[in-house]
Protein backbone atom coordinates (compact mmCIF):
# COMPACT_ATOMS: atom_id res chain seq x y z
CA UNK A 1 0.00 0.00 0.00
CA UNK A 2 1.27 3.53 -1.42
CA UNK A 3 1.12 5.77 2.13
CA UNK A 4 4.67 7.66 2.23
CA UNK A 5 6.57 9.34 -0.18
CA UNK A 6 3.28 10.95 -2.65
CA UNK A 7 5.40 14.00 -3.50
CA UNK A 8 7.40 15.15 -6.68
CA UNK A 9 9.17 18.10 -6.37
CA UNK A 10 10.88 19.92 -9.52
CA UNK A 11 12.66 22.89 -9.77
CA UNK A 12 12.53 25.47 -12.65
CA UNK A 13 13.45 29.27 -13.83
CA UNK A 14 10.80 32.00 -14.92
CA UNK A 15 11.46 35.43 -15.07
CA UNK A 16 14.32 35.94 -13.18
CA UNK A 17 12.26 33.59 -10.23
CA UNK A 18 13.34 29.91 -9.04
CA UNK A 19 10.18 27.68 -8.69
CA UNK A 20 9.87 24.60 -6.75
CA UNK A 21 6.41 22.92 -7.93
CA UNK A 22 5.37 20.39 -4.94
CA UNK A 23 2.62 17.88 -6.38
CA UNK A 24 1.46 15.59 -3.79
CA UNK A 25 1.58 15.27 0.34
CA UNK A 26 3.44 17.76 2.18
CA UNK A 27 4.30 15.75 5.00
CA UNK A 28 7.33 14.22 7.45
CA UNK A 29 8.60 12.54 4.05
CA UNK A 30 8.86 15.76 1.97
CA UNK A 31 11.72 16.92 4.20
CA UNK A 32 14.86 15.72 2.11
CA UNK A 33 13.11 16.73 -1.45
CA UNK A 34 12.00 20.15 -0.06
CA UNK A 35 15.18 21.20 0.87
CA UNK A 36 16.99 19.72 -0.88
CA UNK A 37 15.00 21.69 -4.38
CA UNK A 38 15.52 24.77 -2.17
CA UNK A 39 19.13 24.35 -2.29
CA UNK A 40 19.71 23.90 -5.65
CA UNK A 41 17.55 27.32 -6.13
CA UNK A 42 19.81 28.48 -3.72
CA UNK A 43 23.02 27.15 -4.91
CA UNK A 44 22.28 28.59 -8.33
CA UNK A 45 22.03 32.17 -7.01
CA UNK A 46 18.19 32.40 -7.03
CA UNK A 47 17.28 35.74 -5.03
CA UNK A 48 13.40 35.16 -5.46
CA UNK A 49 12.27 31.50 -4.56
CA UNK A 50 8.49 30.62 -5.45
CA UNK A 51 6.96 27.69 -3.85
CA UNK A 52 4.24 26.34 -6.20
CA UNK A 53 1.60 24.54 -4.69
CA UNK A 54 -1.02 22.76 -6.97
CA UNK A 55 -3.91 22.73 -4.53
CA UNK A 56 -2.17 19.76 -2.25
CA UNK A 57 -4.95 18.50 -0.31
CA UNK A 58 -2.54 17.00 2.53
CA UNK A 59 0.02 19.21 4.45
CA UNK A 60 0.21 18.37 7.95
CA UNK A 61 1.88 20.35 10.37
CA UNK A 62 5.09 18.32 9.92
CA UNK A 63 5.27 19.58 6.79
CA UNK A 64 4.57 22.83 8.09
CA UNK A 65 7.60 22.81 10.14
CA UNK A 66 9.89 21.67 6.98
CA UNK A 67 7.96 25.41 5.29
CA UNK A 68 9.38 27.39 8.35
CA UNK A 69 12.62 25.59 8.28
CA UNK A 70 12.53 27.08 4.46
CA UNK A 71 11.40 30.87 5.87
CA UNK A 72 14.25 30.71 8.35
CA UNK A 73 16.28 29.70 5.27
CA UNK A 74 15.54 32.67 2.99
CA UNK A 75 15.80 35.13 5.95
CA UNK A 76 19.33 33.97 6.69
CA UNK A 77 19.79 34.52 2.80
CA UNK A 78 18.20 37.78 2.26
CA UNK A 79 16.41 36.13 -0.72
CA UNK A 80 12.34 36.53 -1.35
CA UNK A 81 10.11 33.77 -0.54
CA UNK A 82 6.01 33.11 -2.02
CA UNK A 83 3.51 30.66 -2.56
CA UNK A 84 1.02 29.76 -4.66
CA UNK A 85 -1.68 27.60 -5.62
CA UNK A 86 -2.79 26.79 -1.92
CA UNK A 87 -6.38 25.47 -1.51
CA UNK A 88 -8.26 28.08 0.22
CA UNK A 89 -7.87 25.56 3.68
CA UNK A 90 -3.97 25.77 3.21
CA UNK A 91 -4.38 29.44 2.88
CA UNK A 92 -6.09 29.70 6.21
CA UNK A 93 -3.91 27.78 7.85
CA UNK A 94 -0.58 29.18 6.55
CA UNK A 95 -1.72 32.78 8.16
CA UNK A 96 -3.00 30.97 10.91
CA UNK A 97 0.77 30.11 11.98
CA UNK A 98 2.39 32.80 10.50
CA UNK A 99 4.01 31.86 7.83
CA UNK A 100 1.83 34.54 5.62
CA UNK A 101 4.07 36.94 7.31
CA UNK A 102 7.25 35.39 5.50
CA UNK A 103 5.91 34.14 2.50
CA UNK A 104 3.57 36.24 -0.02
CA UNK A 105 0.41 33.87 -0.62
CA UNK A 106 -0.50 34.01 -4.57
CA UNK A 107 -3.71 31.91 -5.93
CA UNK A 108 -1.24 31.39 -8.89
CA UNK A 109 1.83 31.60 -10.72
CA UNK A 110 0.91 33.86 -12.84
CA UNK A 111 0.31 36.60 -10.00
CA UNK A 112 3.42 35.53 -8.23
CA UNK A 113 5.69 36.30 -11.10
CA UNK A 114 4.01 39.62 -11.84
CA UNK A 115 4.39 40.74 -8.21
CA UNK A 116 8.02 39.64 -8.52
CA UNK A 117 8.75 41.13 -11.12
CA UNK A 118 7.51 44.22 -9.94
CA UNK A 119 9.73 44.05 -6.78
CA UNK A 120 12.76 43.23 -8.64
CA UNK A 121 12.43 46.32 -10.90
CA UNK A 122 11.73 48.84 -7.34
CA UNK B 1 -15.28 11.45 29.02
CA UNK B 2 -18.95 10.56 28.40
CA UNK B 3 -19.99 7.08 27.11
CA UNK B 4 -21.14 7.81 23.67
CA UNK B 5 -21.21 4.05 22.64
CA UNK B 6 -23.01 2.68 25.33
CA UNK B 7 -26.67 3.39 24.39
CA UNK B 8 -28.02 1.04 21.70
CA UNK B 9 -30.16 3.65 20.11
CA UNK B 10 -26.16 5.58 19.18
CA UNK B 11 -24.10 2.35 18.27
CA UNK B 12 -25.52 2.39 14.64
CA UNK B 13 -23.41 5.89 14.24
CA UNK B 14 -20.62 5.01 15.36
CA UNK B 15 -17.59 4.04 13.39
CA UNK B 16 -14.33 2.39 14.83
CA UNK B 17 -11.41 2.09 12.70
CA UNK B 18 -7.74 0.59 14.29
CA UNK B 19 -4.85 1.84 12.59
CA UNK B 20 -1.59 0.25 12.56
CA UNK B 21 1.19 2.55 14.20
CA UNK B 22 2.78 3.40 10.59
CA UNK B 23 2.74 7.08 9.53
CA UNK B 24 0.48 7.32 6.31
CA UNK B 25 -2.40 5.17 7.72
CA UNK B 26 -3.52 8.97 9.37
CA UNK B 27 -4.95 9.14 5.88
CA UNK B 28 -7.60 6.28 6.13
CA UNK B 29 -8.63 7.95 9.05
CA UNK B 30 -9.30 11.52 7.25
CA UNK B 31 -10.79 9.86 4.11
CA UNK B 32 -13.23 7.96 6.49
CA UNK B 33 -13.92 11.21 8.67
CA UNK B 34 -14.12 13.27 5.50
CA UNK B 35 -16.59 10.57 3.88
CA UNK B 36 -18.97 10.64 7.06
CA UNK B 37 -19.22 14.18 7.70
CA UNK B 38 -20.42 15.18 3.86
CA UNK B 39 -22.79 12.80 4.17
CA UNK B 40 -23.55 14.57 7.71
CA UNK B 41 -23.63 18.14 5.43
CA UNK B 42 -20.88 19.68 6.83
CA UNK B 43 -19.58 22.18 3.83
CA UNK B 44 -16.42 21.61 2.47
CA UNK B 45 -14.53 23.91 4.68
CA UNK B 46 -15.62 22.54 8.01
CA UNK B 47 -14.48 18.79 5.96
CA UNK B 48 -11.32 20.48 5.55
CA UNK B 49 -10.68 21.59 9.24
CA UNK B 50 -11.68 18.26 10.57
CA UNK B 51 -9.07 16.10 8.27
CA UNK B 52 -6.46 18.28 9.02
CA UNK B 53 -7.57 18.10 12.66
CA UNK B 54 -7.72 14.29 12.64
CA UNK B 55 -4.20 14.17 10.86
CA UNK B 56 -3.23 15.55 13.62
CA UNK B 57 -4.17 13.89 16.51
CA UNK B 58 -3.39 10.33 14.65
CA UNK B 59 -0.38 11.25 13.73
CA UNK B 60 0.62 12.29 17.12
CA UNK B 61 -0.72 8.67 18.47
CA UNK B 62 1.40 7.02 15.99
CA UNK B 63 4.68 9.18 17.01
CA UNK B 64 4.14 9.74 20.07
CA UNK B 65 1.55 7.32 22.15
CA UNK B 66 2.34 4.62 20.62
CA UNK B 67 6.37 5.45 19.52
CA UNK B 68 5.67 4.38 15.88
CA UNK B 69 5.64 0.21 17.33
CA UNK B 70 3.15 -0.97 14.03
CA UNK B 71 1.97 -3.65 16.18
CA UNK B 72 0.24 -0.96 18.56
CA UNK B 73 -2.46 0.36 17.31
CA UNK B 74 -4.79 3.51 17.23
CA UNK B 75 -8.41 3.63 17.66
CA UNK B 76 -9.98 6.63 16.03
CA UNK B 77 -13.90 6.21 17.16
CA UNK B 78 -16.44 8.67 14.65
CA UNK B 79 -19.77 8.90 16.49
CA UNK B 80 -22.01 10.96 14.22
CA UNK B 81 -25.03 13.02 16.32
CA UNK B 82 -28.15 14.95 15.07
CA UNK B 83 -26.01 18.10 15.60
CA UNK B 84 -22.45 16.85 15.06
CA UNK B 85 -19.33 14.65 14.72
CA UNK B 86 -17.31 13.66 18.00
CA UNK B 87 -14.23 12.22 17.16
CA UNK B 88 -12.13 10.09 19.70
CA UNK B 89 -8.52 9.07 18.97
CA UNK B 90 -6.94 6.87 21.74
CA UNK B 91 -3.26 5.38 21.95
CA UNK B 92 -1.54 2.70 23.62
CA UNK B 93 0.63 5.50 25.81
CA UNK B 94 4.38 4.44 25.25
CA UNK B 95 4.64 7.97 26.08
CA UNK B 96 2.22 10.36 28.01
CA UNK B 97 1.43 13.55 26.01
CA UNK B 98 3.10 16.61 27.68
CA UNK B 99 0.50 18.60 29.32
CA UNK B 100 2.08 22.15 28.09
CA UNK B 101 1.42 21.14 24.86
CA UNK B 102 -2.29 21.06 25.17
CA UNK B 103 -2.05 24.68 26.20
CA UNK B 104 0.44 26.75 24.92
CA UNK B 105 0.40 28.41 21.67
CA UNK B 106 3.34 28.12 19.73
CA UNK B 107 4.90 31.21 17.55
CA UNK B 108 6.93 31.11 14.58
CA UNK B 109 9.51 33.37 15.22
CA UNK B 110 10.43 30.94 18.75
CA UNK B 111 10.23 28.39 15.57
CA UNK B 112 12.89 30.51 13.51
CA UNK B 113 15.47 29.79 16.91
CA UNK B 114 15.05 26.09 17.39
CA UNK B 115 16.01 23.06 15.31
CA UNK B 116 13.08 21.57 15.62
CA UNK B 117 10.48 23.97 14.04
CA UNK B 118 7.30 21.41 14.66
CA UNK B 119 4.85 21.37 17.82
CA UNK B 120 1.60 23.12 15.67
CA UNK B 121 -0.27 19.65 15.47
CA UNK B 122 -2.16 20.29 19.05
CA UNK B 123 -2.70 23.32 18.42
CA UNK B 124 -4.21 23.26 15.10
CA UNK B 125 -6.19 21.08 16.38
CA UNK B 126 -7.08 23.55 19.43
CA UNK B 127 -7.67 25.99 16.73
CA UNK B 128 -9.66 23.97 14.05
CA UNK B 129 -12.31 22.23 16.22
CA UNK B 130 -15.48 23.50 18.18
CA UNK B 131 -15.12 21.61 21.18
CA UNK B 132 -11.54 19.65 22.20
CA UNK B 133 -10.38 17.71 25.39
CA UNK B 134 -7.36 15.80 26.39
CA UNK B 135 -7.29 12.82 28.80
CA UNK B 136 -5.96 9.61 29.50
CA UNK B 137 -7.77 6.18 28.60
CA UNK B 138 -8.51 3.43 31.15
CA UNK B 139 -5.82 1.80 29.58
CA UNK B 140 -3.02 4.39 30.26
CA UNK B 141 -3.17 5.82 26.72
CA UNK B 142 -4.00 9.38 25.40
CA UNK B 143 -6.70 10.07 24.18
CA UNK B 144 -8.52 13.32 22.78
CA UNK B 145 -12.14 14.01 22.14
CA UNK B 146 -12.85 16.49 19.52
CA UNK B 147 -16.12 17.66 18.44
CA UNK B 148 -17.26 19.68 15.74
CA UNK B 149 -20.90 21.06 15.29
CA UNK B 150 -23.43 21.06 12.62
CA UNK B 151 -24.74 24.82 11.91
Amino acid sequence: MMLEDELTVSTRERDGVAIIDLVGDVTTFAEEKINAAYREVTNDGARFVLLNFRQNDYINSAGIAILIGIVTEVNRNNQKLAVSGLSQHFQKIFRMVGLAQYAEIYQDEEEAIGRFQQAAAE
Amino acid sequence: MSDETSQPERLEKVIELRLPSKLGYERVAMDTASSLARRMGFPDDRVDSLKTAISEAVTNAIEHGNQQDAAMKVVVLLTALEDGLIVSVADQGRKPLAQVSTTNSPKIEEAFERDDKGGWGIWLIRELMDEVEFSTAPSGGNQVRMVIHLE
